[in-house]
């Protein structure tokens, strides 16, 4: 298991490289001149000197393949340069507004866990019942309606029409409902109909007979062992969209004014501030690579039959 | 069994994220009671699209302008018509030469750390100023600022390198010219890398402040001038239009105030309720087309005149900004000092269009759609912002008017950036343009119709007269005689209106929306000032 997890965290390498690549190469296909922007962002009147001394200072007027290895020393050290528009390190910036955008992830996790294990567990015992309808129909919901949308929508009615929950900001438990509802029904949708389609097949297994036969209670059979070997693709699905799930916060935090990093970002592009949006495409795809790789590891945890060492075992 | 462990750790591990969700809505519960819910009835709550910043006078981004204009005051008031009123200067005399600017500060004035207004600090602010000349270049005055000399402790003198008439109207500007108190400067004084406090004269002070969430502001009771009605003001963050307005109809804000700060079609829904109070401001600033008479086929006024009259501005303003803009016929509108009333308009005619392109020697075969002379088509290319949506309607709306008349125009969105670049490296026929607005203009809009570094006075160098109006712009700048100023001004006006290297298409306006129990509301003159000081609620 050692071994294994050695070899996955060096194969980690070149893709994290390879993810580097392809940002630097999108930034300088990006007709965006860097000195350009940062002069415009500081609102600096570009005169050529200005522009030439810029190039310079960001090394601009080397050549391509020493810019990229000089952009891979610095993000290794952490090191994604000063923002254009506030000057001060990238480093810091999402320092102070990653944990708002976790809080987020974090709690429409939550949600939708919540809402989907049971939903998803009882659509599929309860199969063709008006819950399995209502649950489809959530998942078709959950994956066609757009995020900002829904979220425009839910403001429109729990918040100025029925008065339940803030507009926007963060601050209370309330502010965390509606923003946490948008980013959740996508996940929703998801995984009920992962764990209904898992707990269907684990139904058809021979365990489940052998139970029944044994005289086993219907509930204890549901519980203790179909939806507790169910609920692990869900896990895997959880993991994988991790990354994307913290990347999907940007809309719904400028829709809900939440103060985190996706905003920041937004923010970042129309002020052409390219070292924020720098590290954002850097961090998104470590965040997307590392969570590929927790979940792989959880699952190996999970599932001992999946490593060679554990297959002999078995 | 191991399985059954491993379930369990999991179960440990979502529990406790569920945990430290949890406890960071609690800890955000004491921290976030401000929230900008205020419970005096003498405040009010409105909304800006970005955080406030760091609030330092003297730099420009992330800062804002609206609340800069709070904390810090400017030593001339910019008021109605372009009038220039003392504020922290209560007098000044201007030598002969128009050179030397002699300012008595107003007695009794404190920052908000207690100190005194006096000459010291006063050059001390433009001292740092000046230490960065390069990023304050674009305004006029630090251009030909050469020192600031202390006479005594509520007197000193600005010394210009040359004479320049706007340098007062330029001092009125929000940043980088406004004062900072002592405590405010850091150990080194160079303001550039950030400042202490926000320490200001202003009416304003901030009182708490939660980065890109809200600021609240409360009134200065030291405040040297006439206090504001109100007695707190609350900034809240919303980057979102839309959200902006829904927070609006919930009262959540009182006010909606600025420029572009709601889409055109919201106003009108929150106009046509009834149930709040609307309104727009005079002209703020002019969208022009900015025509390049480089460009060979621009190069021929008829050309340039036959664009002009050939497209219906009435209907395209109207239709695109759904009445929020004003169809313009000058490039300044009658608001701002030295405007022109007299200035002839050129209006929609598509027949004298058509007559201007045929005299051009740009004749339309039958059967044809585009002009065509000596084999080539007459076929433009105009660029635009492709984040700007008004740019991109407009730029639509024109390819068709102008096809009528035979001219093929493609439109290209560009990144601002690149629209700049290439604006400034003249590859372009056409282009959106804004002049700066008040208290900028019209002294900044003819200084770059004269001075390369823009690509506006490099789009005109084709014109025949470019160096007499270079030299007209230049003497109007340095002229300390007010008569041959204006005298100048209208010239300069004039040409540009008649050559049509300037299309004007729409006045600009703030908007406002608010509450009814708002009960009085004014739009500063000044574009950058804030509105705080004039409103009342009722309580």
């Amino acid at each position: 298991m050692v071994i294994y997890l050695i070899k996955r965290l060096f194969a980690v390498v070149p893709i994290i490289l390879f993810a580097i690549f392809l940002m630097f190469v999108l930034v300088r296909l990006s007709p965006v001149d860097p000195a350009q922007a940062y002069l415009a962002a500081s609102n600096i009147h570009p005169t050529e000197e200005l522009l030439a001394e810029k190039r310079q200072e960001f090394g601009l007027d080397r050549p391509l393949i020493v810019q990229y290895f000089q952009t891979v020393a610095d993000i290794v050290r952490f090191d994604f340069g000063n923002s254009y528009v506030t000057n001060t390190p990238v480093w810091q910036e999402i320092a102070t507004r990653l944990p708002a955008t976790l809080q987020l992830a974090f709690s429409s996790i939550l949600v939708a866990i919540i809402v989907s294990v049971p939903l998803g567990f009882l659509s599929a015992v309860y199969k063709n019942s008006w819950l399995d309808h209502f649950s489809r129909l959530l998942s078709y919901l959950g994956a066609s309606i757009p995020q900002f949308w829904l979220g425009y929508v839910l403001i429109f009615f729990f918040a100025v029409k029925l008065d339940l929950f803030p507009v926007e900001g963060r601050g209370t438990w309330q502010h965390f409902v509606l923003p946490s509802i948008t980013l959740s029904l996508a996940l929703i949708a998801i995984y009920t109909r992962l764990l209904r389609a898992s707990v269907l097949e684990e139904l058809e297994e021979t365990y489940v007979l052998y139970g029944r036969t044994r005289g086993l209670k219907e509930k204890g059979i549901m519980v203790k062992h179909v939806l507790r070997i169910s609920i692990s693709p869900m896990l895997t699905g959880l993991g994988m969209n991790l990354g994307k799930l913290l990347t999907g916060t940007i809309i719904v935090e400028q829709v809900f004014s939440w103060p985190g990093f996706g905003r920041f970002f937004i923010e970042a592009i129309f002020n052409r501030d390219i070292p924020v949006i720098q590290s954002y495409v850097v961090l998104a795809a470590c965040l997307f690579i590392v969570c590929n790789l927790i979940v792989d590891i959880i699952q190996l945890y999970l599932d001992p039959r999946i490593s060679r060492e554990g297959r002999t075992q078995f | 069994m191991k399985i059954h462990n491993s379930k369990k750790n999991l179960f440990l591990a979502l529990a406790a994220c569920a945990a430290l969700t949890l406890s960071a809505c609690s800890d955000d519960n004491a921290a976030g009671s401000a929230d900008a819910e205020s419970d005096n009835p003498n405040s009010i709550t409105m909304s800006w699209p970005r955080d406030i910043g760091p609030m330092n006078p003297h730099v420009y981004n992330p800062s804002q302008l609206i609340t800069q204009s709070m904390i810090y005051e400017p030593l001339v008031s910019y008021e109605e018509g372009g009038e220039v009123k003392p504020h922290l200067a209560e007098s000044w005399t201007v030598s002969e030469d128009g050179r030397e600017y002699t300012f008595k500060l107003r007695e009794g004035v404190q920052f908000t750390d207690g100190s005194s207004l006096t000459s010291e600090v006063v050059k001390k602010n433009f001292d740092a100023v000046l230490a960065n000349k390069n990023s304050h270049s674009w305004l006029g005055v630090i251009n030909v600022l050469d020192k600031i000399e202390v006479v005594d402790e509520l007197t000193f003198k600005m010394v210009l390198t040359q004479a320049y008439y706007p340098a007062l109207q330029d001092l009125a500007v929000v940043r980088p010219v406004r004062m900072l108190g002592e405590a405010g400067f850091p150990e080194d004084g160079d303001t550039s890398k950030g400042i202490t406090e926000p320490v200001g004269t202003g009416p304003w002070v901030l009182d708490e402040y939660k980065t890109d969430e809200y600021a609240v502001f409360k009134r200065n009771p030291d405040y040297w001038g006439e206090s504001p009605e109100l007695e707190e003001v609350t900034i809240k963050i919303i980057p979102d239009a839309e959200t902006r307005v829904l927070a609006f109809e919930k009262g959540e804000l009182d006010l909606i105030y600025g420029e572009g700060v709601v889409s055109m079609d919201s106003f009108n829904y929150l106009k046509e309720t009834g149930e709040y109070t609307t309104d727009l401001s005079d002209p703020v600033a002019t969208r022009t087309m900015l025509v390049n008479s480089t460009s060979e086929k621009l190069s021929d006024l008829n050309v340039r005149l036959a664009l002009h009259h050939g497209f219906n501005k009435q209907a395209m303003v109207e239709g695109i900004t759904l009445g929020l803009e004003e169809k313009a016929d000058s490039i300044l509108s009658s608001n701002f000092p030295y405007a022109q009333e007299d200035i002839e308009a050129i209006e929609y005619d598509v027949e004298k269009a058509a007559s201007y392109l045929d005299e051009a020697g740009w004749k339309l075969e039958s059967g044809g759609a585009i002009r065509e002379k000596d084999g080539q088509p007459l076929e433009l290319e105009l660029i635009y912002d492709k984040t700007d949506p008004i740019q991109k309607a407009m730029a639509e709306t024109l390819q068709a008017e102008w096809s009528a008349i035979g001219v093929k125009l493609n439109i290209a969105g560009l990144e601002l950036t690149e629209q700049i670049e290439r604006r400034k490296e003249g590859n372009f026929d056409l282009d959106f343009w804004y002049n700066y607005g008040a208290p900028y203009d019209p002294h900044s809009m003819i200084n770059v119709v004269a001075e390369d570094g823009w690509g506006v006075a490099e789009a005109h160098s084709n014109l025949p007269m470019k160096t007499e109006l270079d030299e007209q712009v230049r003497e109007a700048l340095a002229s300390t005689d007010e008569t041959k100023r204006q005298e100048l001004y209208g010239t300069i006006l004039t040409t540009l209106q008649e050559q049509s290297v300037f299309i004007p298409i729409s006045y600009m306006k703030k908007t406002v929306a608010y509450q009814n129990d708002i009960e009085s509301f004014e739009f500063p003159a000044n574009r950058d000032e804030h509105p705080f000081n004039d409103i009342s609620v009722s309580k």
